[in-house]
């Protein structure tokens, strides 16, 4: 069986160097030229029109438009709307990769981990800029909670110190976790596709049970109406019996398929969660304890 | 569709979070102990045992907090 990990080897089509740093051209930075190139595309399709009633493509910008901007008000608050092109970006681009990354032969930029601890860092490190342009020295106070007695600063500032640093972490492990092991596990299933056995069977009598297997599917409603309930239970019992015999195969394809369902929602919510903690992250950094008086 | 219109999708997504943010606190307070240990002081175990210990506490500390921001 093939290595379930192959996807996510990079080799360099065209070999380059700028200032003795290595800039090869491989599937990934293709990938993200697509990707950019899409999102770019679509957008621009989307709101060169300016209808009053929208039409398809616009409506969909509109929603997405919506979407991130009630994302910043809820974490960020009014102040917070100057961030919306930066985290529109990054939600999208994020969004498009994941999805894209679906398509077999394609490669999920996001899958790996430079490319998600490039934005963890960035993201982390521009909430800690805006926090000191912002409040000055006292954005340090953000390592102590508010309400905290005197006593308990030596204990409370080292673990707010390590929960800070933990944050650009979890951010980037989230996204390229997640990603690595739903494509593992579409490369395990597609490669038993390929490697399962096939039950031994004459192939007169595989061609005998699939006329079977039509005639059950073709008078499924007189099987049921005759026999009841118990012919219905029968009916579903026999058919993946009589098609494992014929291609034992279905089974991990079905499966497949689903994962494959899976896999949109998870890069749905991989992106919706990675924005949206930027904007929490942002959000603290805006407002020095602000945020939890204002938690529900 | 907005992920964040089905409550039950919603909640999934907020309740994988809490995984991840106690494991990476726990790594970084981990981490944080054993360089303190290796190249400041050389205090054998103990810098990352407390590192770990603050390590944990952050990551219940971030999962609280993640908890109080819960959407309604």
């Amino acid at each position: 069986m093939e290595n379930p990990l192959h996807p996510f080897e990079l080799h360099p089509f065209v070999h380059l160097s700028l200032l003795g740093v290595d800039i090869s051209l491989n599937k990934a930075v293709l990938m993200m030229w697509v990707v950019v190139a899409l999102v770019a595309g679509l957008l621009i399709a989307a709101g060169t029109s300016r209808r009053l009633v929208p039409r398809k493509l616009q409506s969909l910008a509109e929603l997405l438009v919506e979407f991130i901007r009630g994302m910043i008000l809820d974490t960020m608050g009014r102040e917070g709307m100057r961030f919306f092109p930066f985290v529109s970006t990054l939600f999208v681009f994020i969004l498009f990769c994941n999805l894209l990354g679906l398509v077999p032969g394609s490669f999920t930029v996001t899958s790996q981990i430079v490319v998600t601890a490039v934005f963890a860092l960035f993201v982390y490190s521009m909430s800690i800029v805006v926090g000191f342009s912002l409040h000055g020295v006292k954005f340090l106070g953000i390592l102590v909670p508010s309400g905290t007695p005197a006593w308990m600063l030596p204990l409370m500032i080292p673990i707010e110190l390590v929960s800070q640093l933990a944050r650009p972490l979890s951010l980037a492990v989230r996204l390229f976790a997640n990603m690595t092991a739903g494509h593992t596990v579409l490369a395990v299933l597609f490669g038993m596709l390929v490697s399962m056995p096939f039950i031994p069977a004459p192939l007169a009598v595989k061609v005998g049970l699939f006329f079977v297997l039509v005639v059950l599917i073709v008078m499924r409603r007189r099987i049921v109406a005759s026999a009841g309930i118990v012919g219905l239970i029968l009916w579903w019992c026999l058919i993946p019996v009589l098609l494992s015999i014929i291609w034992i195969r279905w089974l991990p394809f079905v499966v497949s398929i689903a994962i494959n369902g899976l896999e949109v929602f998870i890069a749905f919510i991989q992106a919706y969660i990675f924005s949206i903690l930027t904007c929490v992250y942002l959000g603290d950094a805006i407002h020095l304890h602000g945020h939890e008086e204002r938690a529900h | 569709m907005p992920p964040s219109t089905d409550p039950f999708y919603a909640g999934l997504g907020q309740a994988v979070r809490i995984g991840t943010e106690m494991l990476a606190a726990l790594i970084v307070g981990g981490g944080l102990g054993w360089l303190v240990d290796t190249y400041l002081f050389s205090s054998g175990p103990w810098g990352m045992v407390a590192g770990l210990i603050l390590g944990a506490f952050a990551g219940v500390r971030n999962a609280y907090r993640m908890a109080q921001r819960w959407p309604k």
